[in-house]
């Protein structure tokens, strides 16, 4: 088995269902996320488009979080899923260092490395994770990807060529796919990003683990 | 802010998104790095003034045991204090991923640690030939204990600037300067002037080599990929780092280089030193600066 996620961004209307389901699912702490929606503006008034982006762990099958981990606190389960133990964790930061994606945030409260783990609790007890469960467009798709009869395999089989990883050239073999997405979505460098100027914080950067 | 390659005619801004991480390996980082500098380098130095000037090096096996120990020790207590997790740094030793730079490197690190232990307390005794047989032990494993940051950096899959093998060159160079400009600074006038030479060469070749480098990053890593394009501006026109950075790359390159030419000229000793001084202060700069660029680029 090899569990996968794909975001159709076509379908995605960036409610942010799934960002908050995940927060209350995992008791993620303020100030950091496993999974976030981010929206960018493309286009000059009055011919102007906002795109939206969720964004969580890649379970990459060449995870550089899981080869610096110097002692195995990121691992591979049997389906895939880069789970994280937080109490082996020493909290050198490595894994944020390393991964491409920006994926990991230092836990503020256990000053351990966090990430999304598809929810790897509730697929264990036959549940869907919990963002797939808040989408309210089934923009989220969740699946084995080794088994040609699943919607994300079927849904994969659809979209062919439509079907993009993030940064490919990083040779992560990412786990998680988008439909719809482009440069300006998937690529962080294509897009201004002014500091202070969000919709509704000013606040660009936040201290790594709170008060390291 | 890092904006690169975003046409015009998309227009694109973010406008909604969290806050991102601020820097996720600090300035203790850096004192880790340049500690371990001084202390590897001092050892391959005296390696090679043993063997090239043995009646100047000779009373300088317990000092540069010493130093090397402290400075040892303090790139260790600096490593444990960027942990956010400090109490459970057994566990590498418990539970080693061997796949890990920091893995590898606490275990070689420790071990260099016990080999310099040794070295002093064979110094203080004045068991030079013991010592020396463990002196080559301990610069076979300096080197090592020198790389593993570079291949840390490389496992740093998200930091396109770190590349290896420039990282290990850089490393290694970084090693052979501040342990040159250390012994200048150590032994005083213990050395002679030949022994003071061959320091200032090692001092001003490592200085030129790892100028090269670094220049060749500036001007062609931008050519090579966009991430290492958007990491480079930040030390560029008036990138937040680019006063740091060329600060840096004057106090520990440029001018200790012109430094050592004027000292071998006029046969100054001051001068010699004020350019290990120099290259000192400035390794501190440079190694920052070359930390913290990547650690300013929005991963996601």
């Amino acid at each position: 088995m090899q569990l996968g996620f794909l975001v159709d961004l076509h379908l995605c209307m960036g409610c942010k269902g799934c960002e908050i389901a995940c927060k209350v699912e995992n008791e993620v702490p303020l100030s950091t996320w496993r999974l976030r929606v981010k929206y960018v503006d493309v286009g000059t008034f009055p011919e102007t488009k906002r795109t939206f982006t969720p964004l969580r762990c890649n379970h990459c099958e060449n995870a550089p979080c899981e080869r610096i981990c110097p002692v195995s606190a990121l691992h591979y389960l049997e389906n895939g899923i880069v789970n994280i133990d937080k109490e082996r964790c020493i909290g050198c930061a490595g894994c944020v260092m390393a991964c491409p994606y920006g994926a990991i945030y230092i836990d503020p409260q256990t000053q351990t490395a966090d990430k999304c783990t598809y929810c790897a609790h509730r697929v264990a007890s036959s549940m869907m994770p919990a963002c797939v469960v808040a989408c309210p467009v089934q923009a989220n798709i969740f699946g084995d990807l080794e088994d040609p009869t699943s919607n994300i395999s079927k849904y994969i089989q659809v979209h062919q060529g439509g079907v993009q990883v993030r940064k490919p050239e990083k040779g992560t073999n990412p786990h998680h796919y988008y439909v719809g997405g482009g440069n300006v979505t998937l690529n962080p460098l294509a897009s201004h990003r002014v500091d202070g100027h969000s919709l509704f914080n000013n606040i660009t950067t936040l201290p790594v683990g709170g008060h390291h | 802010m890092a904006a690169h390659e975003i046409l015009a005619a998309t227009n694109a801004v973010v406008t909604l998104d969290v806050a991102l991480p601020g820097i996720v390996w600090p300035w203790l980082v850096t004192v880790n790095m340049w500690a371990k500098s001084i202390g590897t380098g001092v050892i391959f130095m005296l390696f090679m003034l043993l063997r090239m000037h043995p009646e100047s090096a000779k009373n300088l096996r317990l000092t540069t045991a010493l130093v090397a120990f402290v400075f040892i020790n303090i790139f260790l207590l600096f490593t444990l204090a960027d942990l956010h997790q400090p109490f459970r740094m057994w566990h590498i030793f418990v539970y080693p991923h061997w796949s890990s730079a920091i893995a590898v490197g606490s275990f070689m690190a420790s071990m260099f640690l016990g080999l310099l232990t040794l070295l002093s307390f064979l110094a203080f005794k004045k068991n030079d030939v013991l010592f020396d047989k463990v002196l080559l032990w301990t610069t076979v494993l300096a080197i090592p204990v020198t790389l593993y940051t570079a291949s840390l950096m490389a496992q740093s899959t998200a930091r396109e600037l770190w590349q290896m093998p420039a990282e290990s060159a850089q490393m290694i160079l970084a090693a052979l300067l501040a342990g040159s400009a250390a012994m200048i600074l150590l032994g005083g006038n213990k050395l002679s002037n030949e022994a003071r030479n061959t320091l200032g060469v090692v001092l001003g070749l490592s200085a030129l080599m790892a100028f090269i480098i670094y220049m060749s990053e500036y001007i062609f890593g931008p050519m090579k990929a966009e991430e290492i394009a958007a990491t480079i501006a930040y030390i560029k026109g008036d990138g937040p780092y680019a006063v740091m950075f060329w600060i840096g790359q004057w106090m520990t390159f440029i001018l200790p280089m012109l430094f050592i030419v004027l000292s071998r000229v006029s046969k100054s000793d001051a001068i010699l030193k004020l350019a290990a001084i120099l290259a000192l202060v400035g390794l501190a700069i440079v190694k920052h600066v070359w930390l913290m660029i990547p650690q300013l680029l929005p991963m996601s």
